[in-house]
């Protein structure tokens, strides 16, 4: 089976920094994949490599089976992509918006098919308002709506759940197991060691720019349940994926 | 796995149509483009007499462009740069070049309007006529000279990264080109000054476009003004560019 994004031998760096070290990994059709890591570990940055959004120094990436570097145009077409901070023309109403990336993406739509998609992530009311009018939960959705208006065989959410309510991240959640459910695939960075149990089917954990693991959650805790670093962290006796992930990644507070 | 990207002219118009209701939306910052050129028609018109309708227009004209290079595009690019609208567009299928041009699109535009809006007022109301052929080499002018402050302002977007100290700077640029150009330009400053004035962008835009108007006026002097004016064009373009970040 192809895999729907394949990234091998990734390094980013960042003046002296080395931000991104010999990272690979593949997600397969139908999959929900998660980058877990402390801040700065290197998550967005790999990300962003993928998007298209910074030069890499060396590695390959291909996504749907396009090169990023030799046909980005291709390769964007294929993904749908929710930035961790993202923004629309704030001058622009709700349904200007989705008309405007449904034509970059080159989907047709009327405006009852907008009108439906509005419908879909609950923002019917919203279709005249202003991009800039609209709560936080409301843009997200949008955000995410935009992201996949093409249907696309990859979608990228950069922390999306960071700042929504429990509904709207269960909604979200639902939103990602339909993707899934279509047979395309979803690569999410997640700080929420709950929200990588709960939806993804596998997860890397990124440190210092180093890919440390890559499994299914619970294939990870098996491995690590009984390190005796792993058992002094746990605080319930159960062991979670938050046990393990402090384990491998370390106590101290990153910026 | 087979996928299809959108025809760039598709992708190129969707831009347009929705640069173009941004800028409407916006439309005081367009009216600060226009009023002040409107306030010169006006309020020069009992000079005309001295310095000629030539000048007067030519002078509405240049102060019009560079409204619309240094304070409506350079501000513009700076806060949707700032806001992360850039990097919205630019993880779509979508080229660099596609947005840079619907851009600068817009501007072309608005710098037609706001010629048209001279032509109109300074024929209406300071009697201002001139010959056909005036009236069309003005207008390929204005478009080739809006050039150069367009890239003017792309160099400070270029340069400063902060949407704010962007708008500061610009309104600083404007304000300095205004005054020393104007005041310059009419030797109030002294003759060195004048000199210098007569050779800066703000001087052989002027001066291109009081020639543009009286075709049959136009020398030696005027087409080399024409080519420092694609000079400041290319490198203001090639500093703009190369200082430029997405992000």
């Amino acid at each position: 089976m192809d895999h729907i994004l394949d990234i091998k031998g990734l390094n980013v760096t960042y003046g002296p920094f080395h931000a991104v070290k010999d990272v690979s990994f593949s997600v397969e059709p139908g999959e929900i994949f998660g980058l877990l890591g402390p801040n700065g570990a290197g998550k967005t940055s790999t990300l962003s490599a993928v998007e298209g959004l910074i030069k890499f120094d060396s590695g390959t990436i291909s996504v749907a089976g396009y090169d990023i570097k030799d046909k980005p145009l291709y390769a964007r077409s294929a993904m749908g992509v929710q930035l961790q901070a993202t923004s629309f023309q704030t001058e622009l109403t709700v349904i200007e918006i989705l008309r405007l990336y449904a034509g970059i993406y080159g989907v047709p739509v009327t405006q009852e098919m907008l009108i439906t998609l509005l419908g879909d992530i609950s923002l019917t009311e919203s279709e005249d308002k202003r991009f800039g009018e609209l709560s936080g939960g409301q843009q997200q959705r949008i955000s995410l709506a935009i992201a996949t208006i093409h249907d696309p065989k990859l979608v990228l959410l950069d922390e999306p759940t960071s700042g929504l309510d429990p509904q709207s991240r269960r909604r979200l959640w639902e939103r990602m197991e339909s993707i899934r459910e279509k047979g395309n695939s979803v690569v999410l960075t997640t700080h929420s060691m709950e929200e990588a149990e709960a939806v993804c089917d596998r997860i890397a954990i990124i440190d210092h720019g180093k890919i440390i693991a890559v499994d299914k959650p619970q294939t990870i805790i098996d491995k690590h349940k009984n390190d005796s670093e792993v058992i002094a962290i746990s605080r319930r006796g159960k062991i979670t994926l938050e046990d393990v992930f402090i384990a491998l990644t370390g106590r101290e507070i990153r910026a | 796995m087979q996928i299809t990207i959108p025809k760039t002219s598709t992708i190129l118009s969707t831009l347009l149509r929705a640069d173009l209701t941004t800028q409407w939306r916006n439309r005081k910052s367009l009216i600060m483009v226009i009023i002040v050129p409107v306030i010169i028609l006006t309020s020069w018109k009992p000079l005309i007499d001295k310095v000629g309708g030539a000048f007067v227009l030519s002078t509405s004209i240049t102060i019009g462009l560079i409204s619309i290079g240094l304070m409506g595009y350079s501000n513009a690019i700076a806060r949707d740069r700032d806001k992360g609208i850039f990097q919205r567009l630019r993880v779509a299928p979508v080229s660099s070049w596609c947005i840079m041009a619907s851009r600068l699109i817009v501007q072309l535009l608005t710098i037609t309007l706001l010629t048209l809006l001279v032509f109109v007022i300074g024929y209406d109301f300071d009697h201002v006529k001139l010959s056909i052929s005036g009236y069309v080499l003005t207008f390929i002018s204005a478009i080739a000279s809006g050039a150069v402050y367009l890239s003017m302002g792309q160099v400070i977007v270029g340069r400063i990264k902060n949407p704010e100290t962007v708008q500061s700077t610009t309104r600083l640029v404007y304000l300095s080109f205004i005054m020393v150009g104007m005041f310059g330009q009419l030797g109030v400053l002294g003759d060195q000054i004048k000199q210098i004035v007569h050779y800066s962008p703000y001087g052989t835009v002027n001066a291109i476009l009081a020639s543009s108007m009286e075709p049959s006026k136009w020398t030696n002097e005027s087409t080399m003004l024409l080519l420092l004016t694609l000079g400041y064009t290319l490198v203001f373009s090639f500093l703009g560019i190369k200082w430029f970040k997405w992000k």
